[in-house]
């Protein structure tokens, strides 16, 4: 009883609520231009957390973090410039329907989703966040690995059209993430002696360059079209469409809750995997990647869906599981709190007046986000020849952002025409990005197991973790297979019926 | 690949796709036989070939050479329309593409020269002028964006985009 | 975006405070005439960073003028000071938070174009962080020396953050010294690499105190040594590896270092003056909390002291990488 008036004191502080709101406000706007992340902006407002309340503090940095999840899909779905690492994938069906004037839809379910993702997060985390860290304890190297074998066989359902050009979009993204120093010799990988690829290839100028850039090409290079103007405002989501995406929202955020909970893998490819999970599911997969709103559901679920989640391992381990929550550390530990198992046990008050915090944020994140959404979707309406040059400005100053170089401005525009190639001759982007992610930890579990192991290759099966993803990627090829072929025995029958296929 | 196809004419079904493999199939050669083992370097001892640096790469280059392979007899045998559309359209002028060419050799070569405002400036004004905009006060903008989101960036958000050429 | 979280900071934290410190310092100086530019050679949200927005807060009020934190990451810290050495704009008014980084990115990285020593004044080491030896709680050893013992005769595991950061270096210094089988295994950062040492999948590593203490008090982590020269007071129980003395291990002494460092053309005045802010800012109290938290000891040289600590470890990380076979030639 005692504790229930002392968490209430702590979260019932107008600068608590000043707070939460303010940092959503920050995260949905600095998400939303491209090249200027979340991170950037938690890093930026921390000097001001230092003077301030220690949940106040944190509630601002969270706030950021939630609303920056969520901002950045809303370029990627209006100028198919991700705003974050972690909407790529949502500019996969959120750009089309954008063309299709259906951008608000676009923007509205990517909201929902988020903000229910948000919440299924926020309640793994409050209830499960001692299981949740268990499970992340006893994933070792060779779990990640078979984890990550079983992410690398989405591509094949995100390849859509020819998957021998998925699969060889895919190769060539693994190799450019193999670009810099060795991570267990750190002898030089394809760097030719050049300082600024020796972290490796920054993320975010590839990922400006491949998706933003050839847009813009493509639009000079065509012959001039009278703009169109198409009523971008357009229609919100419908009750029933909410209901249709909803199950893949869920389980989108579950898979999100999961990843989020194993430090080191990232919002990016929750969003992936819980994008390619909906595609098989769906019983039309052949509109995604068109336009198709229950892609958007998909994706923003598992990228919010990773917000709440990470804060599992911060709070209960200390570990933090990405750079975001490596800065809300350093935040707790300014204020002379150290997450972790102590933390529970001499600060409970604090934590669970956190907790009523983070709840709070999502529903502050449904008010900012709509009100976001009225402003921005008039992006949409704005002539592409004026719009363009301007998103090519923001994309140029973004890129330089990154790590305050011009080298990052010549890489991004180096991808632009990667990427304006790949449209060219049909090479999907989205497997190559998805290798580009995944290709590193595919070779670091790999070789860290085998470092563990003693090159033993046994500990590869070493346990019923490593058992059920060996199982899941076993299972994921062979459905693809038999995808695959009954396809092509349907193609077969159509067109051996004039008239029936056409 | 719902569509049946009789374009018994042609030879090659689709070039580009041909092209395009044939690219990746020296790419991949060029990458075996002259990249790995020239720029990727190896420690002397090694208990486990999967533990050189080298590893992947290869797998990589290799498994890189069997699709660009398959990628040239698909491109030879079918011709893929459900792609297709999406990837013919009506050519601009010249002129236009090579402005948009220009503004991107500016901001990528002249940005440090001559600082974030004014690359942003000219960049934006040869694209109005690629596109052509008629409106004139849409000229306005190209001076107030750059300028304005330079500030944005510099004084909010602390990156400390170079400003003027010094 | 700084408006806005002043306002924030104004409206519910009594931003007052910080204003009526910083109005007591003004006072007539030649230097700092500008903004001054701290810059973090590694990307937002590490150790590094933390601490220099902490110090660039405080330094601020102390030398009433900006202090802007500016993030360079690239090469394990080297781009940034290849920068810094470069010289340029306002090469007068730019400061660098140094850390082991400097020393040891000049020992595996190859090509660099400057001196790590002669080409930068070095004003004031800001904290000490002792690296800790720990191993799982489980672990069958209670001890360095059963520890070392253990290792003649098998092949131990460590994890690292990383190639080339002090966690690495310091296992790759323990293999030489005490001639052990020790096998490093790379992880992306110290937080990746705590999961696998708590659930027992390597052996031991050399993490940095702030990463391990919470775990070594709920003992999930067993502290077996640590690495400065003194006994840590957080941990005063654990010996430090000097002491045990045996194997060569008295020679063991490292410490993750963080201090600033600026071009060597920096003038004279300016470093004094810096050094003046920095020990105020060095004795306040929102400073001794923090490296508190950090188990961190503050930083007790400054100026050709420093300079001497660096030649130092520069011989010695060059020597460990060449012997550990990691260096880039």
């Amino acid at each position: 009883m005692e504790n229930i008036t002392e968490v209430l004191q702590l979260f019932l502080a107008t600068e608590n609520f000043v707070a939460i709101a303010v940092g959503v406000v920050i995260g949905v706007t600095v998400g939303s231009i491209p090249g200027l992340t979340a991170t950037m902006a938690v890093a930026l407002a921390l000097p001001f957390t230092f003077s301030m309340e220690p949940v106040a503090a944190i509630l601002l940095l969270v706030g950021i973090y939630k609303g920056g999840m969520y901002g950045g899909s809303i370029t990627a779905i209006l100028i198919r410039t991700p705003g974050s690492p972690a909407s790529a994938c949502t500019l996969l069906d959120g750009y089309p329907m954008a063309q299709q004037g259906e951008a608000k839809k676009a923007l509205k379910m990517a909201l929902y989703a988020s903000v229910i993702a948000d919440f299924i997060s926020n309640i793994a985390l409050i209830f499960f966040a001692a299981y949740l860290a268990k499970i992340a304890l006893n994933f070792g190297a060779p779990e990640f690995f078979w984890l990550i074998c079983f992410s690398l066989t989405i591509i094949i359902s995100l390849a859509s059209g020819s998957m021998i050009k998925g699969l060889i979009a895919a190769l060539l993204g693994i190799l450019l993430s193999l670009v810099g120093l060795d991570s267990v010799f750190g002898s030089q990988r394809l760097t030719f002696g050049n300082y600024n690829l020796m972290d490796s290839i920054s993320f975010i100028p590839l990922l400006i360059g491949l998706f933003a850039i050839p847009e813009i090409i493509e639009f000079y290079r065509k012959k001039v079209i009278p703009h169109l103007r198409a009523k971008a405002s357009g229609a919100g989501v419908s009750f029933s469409e909410l209901k249709g995406s909803l199950k893949s929202i869920v389980r989108g955020s579950l898979i999100g809750v999961i990843i989020g909970a194993i430090p080191g893998t990232g919002a990016t490819a929750a969003a992936f995997i819980s994008y390619s999970d909906a595609k098989r599911r769906s019983p039309h997969p052949e509109r995604f990647g068109k336009g198709e709103v229950e892609g958007v559901a998909a994706s923003e679920a598992g990228n919010n869906g990773v917000a709440g989640a990470t804060l599992i391992p911060l709070l209960s381990l200390g570990i933090p599981g990405d750079v975001i929550t490596a800065i809300i550390l350093g935040a707790f530990m300014v204020h002379g709190l150290t997450p972790g198992p102590l933390l529970f046990q001499e600060n409970l008050p604090l934590i669970y007046a956190l907790f009523l915090g983070i709840m709070l944020s999502s529903v502050i994140l449904l008010f900012v986000g709509n009100a976001a959404i009225r402003y921005f979707s008039l992006i949409a309406d704005i002539p592409k020849s004026i719009l363009f040059p301007i998103v090519l400005m923001f994309c140029v100053y973004g890129a330089y952002a990154v790590n305050n170089d011009t080298f990052d401005v010549w890489l991004m525009l180096a991808f632009g025409v990667l990427g304006y190639v790949f449209n060219r001759t049909g090479i999907p982007a989205a497997p190559f990005l998805i290798g580009f992610i995944l290709g590193p930890m595919f070779e670091d579990n790999l070789r860290r197991s085998l470092l563990i192991g003693s090159n033993d290759l046994s500990i590869f099966v070493r346990g019923p973790i490593t058992w059920f993803f060996i199982a899941l990627t076993l299972g994921s090829i062979l459905l693809a297979l038999y995808r695959f072929i009954t396809s092509r025995q349907k193609a077969k029958q159509s067109a051996s019926e004039p008239g029936a296929g056409a | 690949m719902t569509k049946f196809h009789s374009t018994g004419g042609t030879l090659i079904k689709d070039p580009w796709d041909v092209v395009a493999g044939v690219m990746l199939l020296g790419f991949s050669l060029l990458l075996l036989f002259y990249l790995v083992p020239n720029y990727i370097g190896q420690p002397p001892i090694m208990q486990n070939p999967m533990m050189s640096p080298r590893w992947l790469p290869n797998i990589v280059g290799w498994l890189l050479l069997v699709f660009s392979v398959l990628m040239i007899i698909q491109g030879v045998l079918i011709a893929d329309d459900a792609e297709d559309n999406g990837r013919r359209f009506e050519r601009g002028p010249l002129l236009r593409f090579a402005l948009m060419a220009l503004s991107l050799i500016v901001y990528a070569g002249l940005f440090e020269m001559l600082g974030a405002v004014i690359s942003g400036i000219l960049a934006t004004l040869i694209l109005f002028i690629a596109h052509p905009v008629r409106t004139w006060w849409v000229y306005g903008l190209a001076i107030v964006f750059p300028a304005g989101v330079t500030l944005l960036f510099t004084g909010i958000m602390n990156v400390p985009l170079p400003m003027w050429p010094f | 975006m700084k408006k806005i979280l002043n306002a924030l900071c104004t409206a519910t934290c009594g931003g007052a405070v910080a204003l009526s410190l910083s109005v007591s310092t003004a006072q007539a100086q030649d230097w700092p005439t500008d903004d001054v530019r701290l810059v973090v050679p590694y990307a937002p949200g590490g150790t590094t960073d933390v601490l220099s927005r902490r110090v660039a807060d405080l330094l601020q009020e102390e030398l009433d003028t900006n202090v802007v934190v500016e993030n360079r990451p690239g090469a394990g810290s080297t781009v940034a000071t290849g920068r810094l050495a470069r010289g340029g704009r306002d090469i007068d008014h730019t400061i660098l938070m140094a850390s082991p980084g400097h020393t040891i990115g000049a020992a595996i990285y190859p090509g660099l174009t400057y001196d790590p020593v002669e080409d930068f004044v070095f004003i004031q080491n800001m904290i000490d962080i002792p690296n800790v030896m720990v191993v799982p709680a489980d672990s069958p050893y209670n001890s360095v020396l059963e520890f070392v013992e253990a290792a003649k005769e098998q092949n131990m595991t460590f994890s690292h953050s990383g190639v080339g950061s002090s966690i690495h270096m310091s296992g790759e210094l323990f293999k030489t010294l005490t001639e052990t089988n020790m096998t490093a295994v790379p992880f992306a950062g110290s937080g990746a690499a705590l999961p696998a040492l708590l659930g027992g999948d390597v052996d031991v590593s050399f993490e940095n105190m702030p990463t391990v203490f919470s775990h070594i008090q709920s003992g999930d982590l067993r502290a077996l040594a640590v690495t400065s020269a003194e006994r840590s007071e957080f941990l005063p129980d654990v010996p430090t590896l000097k002491e045990i003395g045996e194997y060569n291990l008295d020679q063991f002494v490292t410490t993750a270092w963080f201090g600033l460092i600026a071009h060597h053309s920096f003038p004279e005045e300016a470093t004094a003056a810096m050094q003046k802010a920095l020990q105020e800012v060095m004795e306040r109290e929102e400073f001794t909390s923090f490296v508190e938290q950090l188990g961190a000891e503050k930083g007790t040289i400054a100026g050709d002291e420093f300079k001497a600590f660096i030649t130092d470890e520069v011989a010695r990380w060059d020597e460990v990488a060449t012997e550990a076979g990691i260096r880039q030639e």
